[in-house]
């Protein structure tokens, strides 16, 4: 079989920019053009990751995206959620149909509405979204099951946050620049209680791009290729209440990446871990899903220092999607992260420890109604 | 009891947003209150641009020489717009029209108008394909692409 | 080139205005079908892509999460593309490199609309930029009456004749959509009623226009392996190309239209066709616009430049013609936006495989499948064969 590498990332700051969209993306995508030494010409196929509902007034994302990300009469194509484009990227390369790809997702939150209105339009017209429901109420009704039933506490929540804001103070692309203590968490406003206000992840501006190859292309392209190890998906319930919402479907997501990438332990054989965490909870209950820690353990996880910058596996180094949340892009930036840990080029917030083999995670949707787990190795 | 027929509900959704448009734009509609048509020059493919854009979608290359281009130009197509819809901005009946202006390689998307646009058949005596108009600017100057106000024919 | 894939069940509602039944429901209904025809349960289904129009037309929001149930794809991995209008041909793009990847052995397809719950017409102005063009828009039939009327005067095409070629267009689509049980207008129209119905943006009369439907279209892939298992005639994906244009209208000629014609020409490049109009058995082309399904016939390399009325008028194109185009009625009688490009394609198909039903072209073996997208600006082809 093909194998398929990332061989170069390219990102923007999350703040807000006050660039057009269609300039911010192209700033992003001519720099890692140059950095591979590739003309726009030369790349093979080009895959955007743009949401219509997350993109400045603007309908069909694709067609506005279409300039900025070099697509120019150029096989390509888009995907609304930016795992969903890595993905897709990886196919046409594995078709064996295509050397290069270039994958680019894209937002500008500072030019949309907050995520919660944005998020309410998940749900129907006619149940849902007349009785309220958005990610954040449906986040906070399954921390509150979580608190419930594992024991587990706000304040082992609220480390999370702590955690992922000071990391994010080493990384210059993070958004939410700020320290902050267990008390200034615990202390934020009870915005959708038992969530506070900085356990919410922010709105952010955000393109980040990389460039996808064939194995044999990757080696001239790269000195130090990123290659796709393992992939898994799982899709659950539209309507929260048919599910368990504390069970979902990262398991069988992550069972599938692990089951492709020849991984038993994930625990012990993976190094880094860049996890989607839009509310600090739930980072402790994907990573129970992901199988870091036992059932209901997550709690016991973040206080033992298992998921610091120096601890066995850590994770979210980057600072994570509560430090920089572009919503739609968000899945890609957790895929650049982890490749970028993998090619020791995270700069100043690259993990002690030597990584060969990193997760990747995105989910969007009610409650983590979707999730795609990426397993990148050296 | 249920009944028999199906139910619709109606409703609006609303998205507000705010889009920056960046210093290559927002330079654009400063010309405008000058009122100069300014588009810019791929120093590759030497394509003028207009509207301007930062970068040659095609190229890929930086494009940072402004060229200030003819307020006439010809109509490359236009279309009588007779069809009302929801959050039209312009009053029907009236012209989009692409016109290339002098010295641009892009067709422009503005209206023609400055004529009576009441009668269709007597509109196409006057508005041509290959016919020259003009600019017309308004006023007062918003900072809109309504700073022209229309494009008129040229005599 | 690279692993073979091959359609093995294709699935379509009845098209129109479907208030009978919720959304979701009518995705389930294109689904069931697909599956019914492949001979297969959910449980053999890998993987799922899905794609409509820009995601609020009705009111909802990236449909994946809302159609999970419809789509039959709870446990499983989903993929969401969406390209506006050619969003048919991409899921459909999406289906074969997913089988073609070697990650799925069978993937689902399902593309939808329900047209009847929003206001189109507003929604594609929304496509346009909120700071250039946007107040200048009139939706899609404003654009492509431009286009039409550039593309007449570039090839010097006289004004009568363009309208008896157009005409001739919309006639024969109707009639072909009389052979059609999914179609959603079903009436014989004469060439007098096309040429005195109602002007939408002149030259442009109501029956020169698609209507806007509900519908949805399912496809099933398959590696070359699980199809000769599966399935007794698959339909076989020989070619495919996707090409975009800029975004700002007026950039790029929309006479020639590079995007349709070099994405047909990828196409055939990967199918090994070099004479279409000879090679090409049936077509079917995403006509929402009369006089638009004629530049297509010329970016395809059907007949040269400008001289597409010649060969409408000649016959060429009709269901006895030398390349039937559009045996299904085409877009012109029914347009769900989110499945129309995948319905060209189901449609293509079921007539290489014999599964037309009455609107069959006796003997077909290669057809062409097409959509396009945005203001002018997207284009998407896929060829299917009898064999590999």
């Amino acid at each position: 079989m093909q194998r398929v590498a990332i061989t170069h990332v390219a990102q923007s700051s999350g703040m807000e920019s006050k660039e057009s969209l269609m300039d911010f993306t192209y700033r992003v995508n001519k720099e890692i053009l140059d950095k591979a030494g590739l003309k726009r010409r030369e790349v093979g196929c080009i895959v955007a990751g743009s949401a219509d509902i997350f993109h400045s007034g603007l309908s069909c994302a694709n067609a506005f995206d279409w300039d900025g990300i070099g697509a120019f009469l150029k096989e390509g194509s888009r995907a609304e959620e930016s795992a969903f484009s890595f993905i897709y990227g990886c196919m046409r390369i594995l078709s064996g149909r295509y050397e290069t790809v270039l994958v680019t997702a894209l937002v500008k939150g500072s030019e949309n509405p907050d995520n919660d209105p944005i998020t309410s339009f998940y749900g129907d017209p006619f149940y849902l979204r007349p009785v309220g429901v958005n990610e954040s109420v449906v986040a906070a009704m399954q921390m509150r099951q979580y608190l419930e039933r594992y024991g587990v506490t706000e304040e082992q929540c609220a480390k999370v946050a702590v955690k992922n804001l000071g990391n994010a103070l080493f990384n210059p692309y993070a958004d939410r620049k700020r320290r902050v203590s267990l008390e200034d968490v615990m202390a934020s406003e009870r915005v959708y209680d038992p969530l506070k206000a900085l356990e919410c992840a922010p709105k952010s501006d955000g393109v980040v791009a990389v460039l996808l190859a064939s194995e044999e292309r990757a080696k001239t392209l790269s000195k130090k290729p990123v290659w796709l190890s393992g992939y898994g998906c799982s899709m659950d319930h539209f309507h929260p209440g048919d599910r368990d919402l504390l069970k979902g479907q990262l398991p069988a997501a992550a069972q599938r990446a692990y089951k492709m990438a020849g991984i038993d332990d994930p625990g012990k054989q993976i190094d880094v871990a860049e996890v989607c965490e839009p509310y600090a909870f739930q980072e402790l209950l994907w990573c129970e899903h992901l199988g870091f820690c036992g059932e209901g353990q997550g709690g016991r996880w973040i206080d033992s220092g298992m998921p610091l910058m120096d601890g066995a596996l850590p994770v979210n180094p980057s600072g994570g999607v509560l430090a920089t949340n572009p919503y739609p892009a968000r899945g890609l930036y957790r895929i650049a992260e982890a490749a970028l840990q993998i090619k020791e080029e995270a700069g100043e917030h690259q993990v002690g420890k030597k990584v060969r083999t990193a997760l990747a995670h995105s989910t969007h949707g009610f409650g983590g109604q979707c999730h795609s787990v990426v397993i990148l190795s050296a | 009891m249920a009944k028999e027929e199906h139910r619709i509900v109606k409703g609006q959704v609303m998205v507000p947003y705010e889009v920056a448009l960046g210093k290559t734009w927002s330079m654009f509609y400063d010309f405008l209150k000058e009122e100069k048509i300014m588009g810019k020059k791929c120093p590759q493919c030497s394509r003028v641009l207009v509207p301007p854009r930062s970068f040659c979608p095609r190229c890929f290359e930086d494009m940072d020489e402004w060229v200030e281009v003819s307020q006439e130009g010809i109509v490359e197509t236009w279309v009588y717009v007779n069809m009302p819809f929801f959050a039209q901005e312009l009053k029907i009946p009236f012209i989009s029209a692409q016109i290339r202006l002098d010295g641009s390689d892009t067709g422009f998307i503005h209206q023609v108008a400055g004529i009576d646009l009441t009668e269709f058949e007597k509109v196409r005596e006057i508005v041509k394909l290959g016919g020259r108009v003009k600019a017309v600017w308004s006023r007062e100057k918003k900072g809109n692409i309504l700073d022209i106000a229309y494009f008129e024919p040229v005599k | 080139m690279g692993n073979a894939v091959a359609i093995i069940g294709t699935g379509q509602t009845k098209h129109g205005r479907r208030s009978d039944v919720c959304y979701p429901d009518l995705v389930r209904e294109a689904v069931t079908a697909a599956l019914e025809d492949a001979g297969i349960t959910l449980k053999d289904i890998d993987g799922i892509v899905l794609g409509t129009m820009p995601s609020m037309m009705e009111g909802v929001s990236s449909t994946h999460f809302y159609f999970a149930e419809a789509m039959g794809s709870v446990g499983k991995p989903v993929l969401k593309v969406e390209t506006c209008g050619s969003t048919g041909q991409s899921i459909g793009h999406c289906g074969f490199f997913w089988v073609a990847s070697g990650m799925a052995d069978i993937v689902l397809v399902v593309g939808s609309e329900k047209m009847s719950e929003g206001d189109g017409q507003a929604t594609m102005t929304t496509v346009f930029d909120p700071f250039f063009q946007r107040t200048f828009a009139a939706g899609a039939p404003g654009v492509f009456t431009m286009q039409s009327m550039e593309w007449m005067y570039r090839f010097k095409i006289p004004e009568e004749k363009g309208r008896e070629a157009a005409a001739r267009i919309s006639v024969s689509n109707h009639d072909n959509a009389m052979d059609n049980p999914h179609a959603h207008i079903r009436t014989r129209v004469t060439m007098e009623d096309v040429k005195n119905a109602r002007i939408i943006t002149y030259p442009v009369r109501l029956l020169d226009v698609c209507p806007a439907s509900d519908g949805a279209c399912a496809v099933i892939f398959a590696t070359g392996e699980k199809a000769r298992k599966i399935c007794r005639k698959p339909a076989w994906i020989k070619g495919l190309g996707f090409r975009g244009e800029e975004f700002f209208y007026g950039e790029s000629d929309k006479a020639i239209w590079m995007s349709a014609t070099e994405a047909a020409a990828e196409a055939y490049r990967q199918a090994g066709i070099r004479n279409p109009l000879k090679e090409l058995d049936v077509a079917e082309i995403y006509n929402p616009f009369t006089y638009q399904e004629m530049i297509f016939y010329e970016c395809f390399g059907f007949c040269p430049r400008g001289e597409a009325p010649d060969y409408v008028l000649k016959g060429t194109f009709l269901k006895d013609g030398e390349l039937p185009c559009c045996p299904s009625g085409g877009t012109l009688c029914s347009n769900p936006i989110g499945a129309t490009g995948l319905i060209r394609l189901a449609e293509a198909a079921l007539q290489v495989t014999g599964k037309a039903g009455a609107r069959q072209v006796e003997g077909a073996k290669l057809a062409l499948s097409h959509a396009m997208g945005g203001v002018d600006q997207f284009n998407g082809v896929t060829i299917v064969g009898s064999e590999l």
